[in-house]
């Protein structure tokens, strides 16, 4: 067990013994060395499975939406996570006095899948180490820096830290590069019209409709999404470029302002469907036109969510 | 009889039965295996110990099927245009294969035939693709399979390094191969040994006899929470799943199409009612009707569990949700509940 899974053990112990929390969600080691699944521990339950690591995917926020207001929920969140439960308190999903979060300063997520590419699937083994990560493949060990086999969204990733956290586990990381977001936005702005489209066009129509993307996203938490409205239906359910087309715009236009950047969606995605380069360019457009950025506090209304009298332009009010 | 197909022929042989087939092959995309139609790459991706992401049952159910289309001008229905050559699926692993015959059992029974389905699969041509080393997720011994099962295959291929050889198990199969070299004796025991040690390397993922009445049994256990409690709700395990048939049927008035799409229980609004009430309101109800169908219903209707054991749905679940640890925690739960 790492010293960090042990100190964390030890503060989830407490909030049990001091009755201060009714769940707690973190991860448990799994089944499968490549994935750590969300567990739910709840006072007396036995934390000897607990886990932490890079391979846990999940964005446990998502979570956090299946408990009513009164459930006093204790949460692991790291950087995105933290802003991701900022973004819910915002729409008044939970009680912030009913949450206690315990943060970890964020080293990112590995991709299961750079590593699969890199050996193949039967990774047998996992561990890492500072910034390596070491995996079995065929009885063979390899090592690979961390930084090669992060996930896309971690690479450029802001805010590592937690912004929310009652209190911290580990020390805090530097802040993150704007200018890496920015390249992914730009590399895909370059390019023309119909290149771009032709982009899109590829990602999307891979799309089986398996909503993994959606289920896997905090910020989908609608009772009834708009895919699944059927009087009268807003898209085509078939996979025609029509209706894989409609699914990938409105659900990233649904997450303007909305979105953590933490790439659960694309982590879930069973085709291997890029989806972060739309949400990203989003972010990086509210972040220059409103100076916003999703959950980095607990109170402020996203841009297209806000209402307000004074607003110089009279198209809402 | 088996033959002798060499790796670097298999291109140039699927070239020439593309003449007189509709031929499809596993093929790359992005960082996986799909079955395509052949002359879209003229590449087969054989050399992937796992099985294909998408799984096959599409090429006679596919995800989205136009059944009728609309001819406003005449005011009538029109069937869809048919299909003009047989279709020959190359390198079917055995339990996707295995599905086919599942699957048969649905769409081709005594009581209902879909046209279809039937169209496509009935005088369809399945070569199959054995698996030397099953990976970790698979468990095809553990639901009546194996790694070089003939069921639902006109052929199967071993890997022998360099070439395949070819056990043909239909006449239809045998004129296929019939113009390649015969293996010789030796290469007749080393695909014996092969095929012998793969399946001796699959233990028993979980216990079977005896698991429908479990399940029976805790129904109404809260054992079903603890695993809803971390399922996303999503469609993976379903879509991916080679036995999964659901389906949803709706017009796109647009187009003036009646398309069948697959459907999923695990969708919430699969079981929504007009009235607003649903039978299934929750993730809880929706992953006990996934795995009861496959362990329980199945059995019921034909008896005969309803999974293949491919690993898909283990491989691709994003919360690592594995359906072998499921059925085993649910054969001891119902222990419990028994002592209790």
């Amino acid at each position: 067990m790492t010293e960090l899974i042990s100190k964390l053990r030890t503060e989830i112990e407490k909030l049990f013994s001091e009755d201060r929390i009714d769940v707690f969600i973190a991860f448990k080691g799994a089944d499968s060395p490549l994935r750590p699944q969300p567990a739910f521990y709840r006072a007396g339950n036995d934390l000897e499975n607990l886990e932490y690591n890079s391979l846990c995917q999940n964005n446990l926020g998502n979570y956090l939406t299946r408990y009513p207001n009164e459930t006093r929920i204790g949460m692991v969140v790291r950087g995105c996570e933290s802003r991701t439960v900022n973004a819910l308190l915002v729409e008044k999903q939970h009680l912030r006095e009913n949450l206690t979060l315990i943060g970890i300063p964020c080293q990112g997520i590995v991709d299961i899948r750079k590593l699969i590419k890199r050996t193949g699937e039967e990774i047998t083994a996992y561990s890492e180490h500072q910034n390596k990560v070491t995996i079995k493949y065929q009885e063979k060990k390899h090592t690979f820096a961390k930084q090669d086999v992060l996930h896309d969204s971690c690479l450029r990733c802001l805010h590592p830290n937690p912004v929310n956290a009652d209190f911290l586990i580990g020390e805090p990381l530097p802040e993150g590069d704007p200018s890496l977001v920015r390249e992914k936005v730009e590399t895909f702005e370059a390019l023309s019209k119909d290149k771009r489209y032709e982009w899109f066009s590829q990602e999307a129509e891979r799309c089986i409709r398996c909503y993994a993307c959606r289920e896997a996203c905090p910020m989908c938490y609608c009772t009834e999404c708009f895919v699944d409205h059927n009087q009268p239906r807003w898209t085509e359910s078939s996979i025609t470029s029509a209706g894989t087309h409609a699914w990938h715009i409105i659900r990233a236009f649904h997450q303007a302002g909305r979105c953590t950047s933490c790439g659960a969606c694309e982590r879930a995605c069973p085709v291997d469907i890029k989806m972060t380069y739309l949400t990203d360019k989003l972010n990086e457009d509210i972040l220059e036109i409103y100076s916003f950025e999703a959950g980095m506090d607990g109170e402020t209304q996203p841009p297209f969510a806000a209402f307000n009298m004074d607003d110089k332009k009279r198209f809402v009010v | 009889m088996m033959y002798i197909l060499e790796k670097k022929k298999v291109e140039q042989v699927l070239s020439a039965w593309n003449k007189a087939f509709d031929v499809y092959a596993p093929q790359k995309v992005e960082n996986y295996t799909q079955f395509l139609p052949f002359e879209k790459t003229k590449t087969v991706a054989l050399n992937h110990a796992h099985n294909t992401r998408y799984p096959p049952k599409a090429l006679f159910f596919p995800q989205s099927e136009i059944m009728l289309k609309y001819n406003s001008r005449l005011g009538r229905f029109e069937e869809s245009g048919s299909k003009t050559k047989p279709m020959l699926i190359f390198g079917v692993r055995p339990c996707d294969a295995m599905a086919f015959s599942l699957m048969d059992t649905v769409f081709l029974s005594e009581d209902y035939v879909d046209p279809y389905w039937k169209a496509k699969r009935e005088d369809s041509i399945v070569i199959g693709f054995g698996c030397s080393t099953p990976p970790q997720t698979c468990f095809c011994t553990t639901v009546g399979g194996a790694p070089f099962s003939h069921t639902g295959l006109d052929a199967i291929l071993t890997d022998l390094d360099k070439a395949f050889s070819v056990q043909v198990l239909t006449n239809k199969a045998e004129n296929l191969f019939k113009n390649l070299p015969p293996a010789t004796e030796d290469q007749i025991n080393e695909v014996k040994k092969i095929q012998r040690k793969a399946t001796e390397s699959m233990a028993p993922a979980f216990q079977t006899s005896g698991l429908k009445q479990k399940l029976d049994l805790i129904f109404e256990s809260p054992y079903w929470e603890t695993i809803a409690e971390s399922c996303l709700g999503c469609g993976i395990c379903t879509y991916l799943c080679p036995t999964c048939f659901c389906f949803d049927i709706v017009d796109e008035i647009q187009r003036k199409e009646r398309i069948r799409n697959w459907d999923t229980c695990m969708f919430r609004i699969y079981s929504q009612e007009a009235s607003g009430h649903n039978p299934r309101p929750s993730n809880k109800e929706r992953t006990r009707q996934r795995l009861m169908h496959k362990y329980s219903y199945w059995l019921d209707h034909i008896g005969e569990i309803g999974c293949t054991g491919c690993g898909r749905c283990v491989c691709y679940c994003p919360v690592g949700l594995d359906i072998r640890a499921m059925l085993q925690t649910a054969s001891e739960y119902e222990s419990e509940v028994a002592r209790a």
